[in-house]
């Protein structure tokens, strides 16, 4: 027959090959649709706004509560007229204790500057232009802190809830796209025609990796327009432990969705119809909003107990992880002993998924049980 | 040619195949048929790899089909399928590149096939976009867009109009005049004899007949039934006789025993000048109503 030349070339273009021209059909054919560019709008939309918003409210209209040196103070209050800073006179009878509850922001006592933590520089100028104004040269006010100061602490905590956040984000909206996209080729029963071509597992993977391309690619977008309005609005500085962060953001979804995206696969190819998805994909969405939850109780506690248990569930690691590696608070074996947990979880859960993928994807009607396809895969 | 040895499989406790076997020549038409539930699905997904038999096998030219080799099938399932927001070209070209194709010529043979079946308008419109019969055609070209050596479909002519079933029809003929076997299905069985060599038919998971559509006819050729045009009124049929059906030309008539067709054609010859005298030949819908009634 030598008319079907074709006969001749590679089959199936190898099994890379295979999986990768499905890779390129989720990532071509997702970037098209019109519904995928309005949400990525307005995603990035909203982190502009938040970051643009929050460079205005920092700088607008503070008001500095300061007990202590009344002559210094006042010079300051003098000094912040005109600007969108005011400095308060008060007076307190205790100035720990008033700094502790937070009544005062900071105190001028014997030459030094006191306050609970770092001081908001403004007003560390507004006070040092004060005590110039006192007639004899004085020595610049000197600063101490009731608490350890920690340069960086609130861009951290910034960091922390801004990763936290978006990798929540992302896993769920990747992981539920895997879902949608596994019952969307099962309830136009394309997969009938794809299947007589290529194995499920190929598939599967060239789904799986395609919107996860997809996904990294709008962690990339969304964190250089970030760092970009950040740069510009004076919010940030971008520099090593900014970028640090969002290399660490980028490397966890990486990670978290390479689990969740497998599960989410089985969730979908045990429906045969969008609106029974619901119905196997709760549990997978319920686990990532107890992960987020408990982030944020570790973001607080990132030495506790639930800090290091989680650290080794591979449902949770991928948002519990990241906060206590922004602060510091996570010995290095601690973050590798994770990652292989999470990344050995994934790679346990590929082959599972996969022929739980392939017994259920052919089967049409009510929703599956998971043991159902499972056997139903036997060959 | 394709061979199917002894396929069989069942779903829990439901037998849908029992062991069928039979076999397609190169360049054959090979038409399918059974009543609902028959197997006749079953088998073919099994032919695509779709589906794993629990015994038998398919041979290809000779040897059991390999995963490399089901690539060069061409399949148009029972439930249609294609991707509703891809754009028809596209999708083309994806399928073909699914089936090995590198992107040059997985483009030329989409926009061949385009042409061919009317398409070229649509060419760049989302498939959920196009009625239900552009549809349709957009499924043949994904069945054939990777020139396959096998070609598959389960009931390609339903729902099509008559026009749509001459394309059809003729598309399939042209296909399999360049020596590729084509299986199809269909509950439209003058269809299928009008197109088809030759045929299986399956109840119950079991093969009830199969082979060339004419030999099936000899063979099942009933001896008791007789086809007469004489130049005369019916008032010459032997009393060991009925009329069963008449046109405009002739009367069929069932025989009693122990009447004979030798002493039916004397009568006749006696009443008047006979046109035409033969033993009638079942159709293909006979042959299937007497099978599946069995």
């Amino acid at each position: 027959m030598s008319r079907r030349g074709a006969a001749s070339q590679a089959p199936g273009g190898g099994v890379n090959g295979t999986v990768g021209l499905v890779a390129k059909r989720e990532l071509r054919e997702r970037t098209r649709e019109k519904s995928f560019l309005i949400s990525t709008g307005i995603n990035v939309a909203i982190i502009v706004a938040v970051i643009v918003l929050a460079a205005v409210l920092d700088s607008d209209g503070t008001t500095y509560k300061v007990a202590g040196d009344r002559a210094v103070v006042e010079a300051a209050a003098q000094a912040a007229e005109g600007t969108d800073v005011k400095v308060l006179p008060v007076s307190v009878d205790d100035v720990r204790a008033a700094l502790e509850d937070g009544s005062i922001d900071a105190a001028i006592q014997d030459g030094r500057i006191v306050s609970k933590d770092k001081p908001p520089d403004d007003l560390v100028a507004l006070l040092q232009a004060g005590n110039l104004t006192q007639g004899k040269p004085p020595p610049p006010l000197q600063v101490s802190t009731v608490e350890p100061v920690d340069e960086d602490a609130d861009a951290k905590a910034g960091y922390t809830f801004f990763i936290v956040l978006i990798l929540y984000g992302q896993l769920l909206t990747y992981g539920y796209w895997v879902s949608a996209g596994v019952v969307e080729e099962k309830a136009s029963r394309v997969v009938e025609v794809v299947l007589s071509t290529i194995r499920p597992a190929q598939l599967l993977a060239g789904k799986v990796i395609g919107l996860g391309l997809l996904g990294l690619g709008n962690l990339l977008l969304i964190f250089g327009i970030g760092l970009g309005v950040a740069k510009a609005t004076g919010a940030l500085d971008i520099d090593g432990a900014v970028l640090g962060a969002a290399a660490l953001a980028l490397a966890w979804f990486v990670v978290g969705y390479a689990f969740y995206a497998c599960a989410f696969a089985c969730a979908g190819a045990l429906v045969s119809r969008q609106e029974d998805l619901q119905s196997t994909m709760t549990p997978l969405t319920v686990m990532i909003l107890v992960s987020f939850f408990l982030a944020f109780a570790v973001r607080d506690n990132p030495d506790g107990t639930l800090a290091h248990i989680t650290a080794f569930i591979p449902m949770t690691a991928p948002l519990t992880v990241p906060p206590r590696i922004v602060t510091g608070d996570i010995p290095a074996w601690e973050i590798v002993a994770s990652l292989v947990v999470t990344v050995g979880a994934a790679a346990l859960l590929i082959p599972i998924a996969a022929r739980i993928y392939a017994g259920g994807i052919l089967r049409t009607g009510s929703a599956l049980k998971l043991r159902d396809a499972w056997r139903a895969a036997r060959a | 040619m394709l061979e199917l040895r002894d396929l069989a499989r069942r779903y829990g406790d439901v037998v849908a195949l029992d062991g069928v076997s039979f076999t397609v020549g190169a360049g054959q038409m090979f038409g399918f048929v059974g009543p609902n539930g028959a197997g006749k699905t079953t088998a073919m997904r099994i032919i695509l790899g779709v589906l794993a038999a629990d015994r038998g096998e398919v041979l290809f030219e000779g040897r059991p089909v390999t995963f490399e080799r089901r690539t060069r099938f061409g399949y148009m399932p029972e439930e249609r399928g294609l991707y509703p927001k891809m754009r028809v070209r596209d999708q083309l070209v994806y399928l073909a590149r699914l089936h090995g194709m590198d992107a040059a010529a997985a483009g030329r043979a989409a926009d061949t096939w385009i042409e061919r079946l009317g398409l070229t308008d649509r060419a760049g419109d989302r498939v959920e976009a196009l009625s239900l019969g552009n549809q349709q055609r957009v499924q043949l070209a994904a069945a054939l867009v990777h020139d396959p050596e096998l070609l598959v479909l389960d009931e390609p002519f339903s729902g099509l109009d008559p026009v749509g079933v001459d394309v059809l029809s003729a598309v399939l003929a042209d296909y399999a005049a360049t020596g590729v076997p084509v299986v199809f299905s269909s509950h439209q069985l003058e269809l299928v004899e009008r197109l088809c060599e030759a045929v299986a038919i399956i109840k119950d998971g079991r093969l009830v007949a199969s082979g060339a559509v004419e030999e099936l006819r000899d063979r099942g050729a009933d001896h008791r039934r007789v086809r007469v045009e004489v130049a005369a009124d019916d008032a010459w049929v032997p009393p060991g006789a009925e009329v069963v059906s008449r046109d405009g030309r002739g009367i069929v008539l069932a025989l009693l025993d122990p009447t004979t067709p030798d002493a039916v054609l004397d009568a006749a010859r006696a009443a008047g000048s006979v046109t035409h005298f033969s033993l009638e030949r079942p159709t293909l819908t006979d042959l299937f109503r007497e099978a599946v009634a069995a």
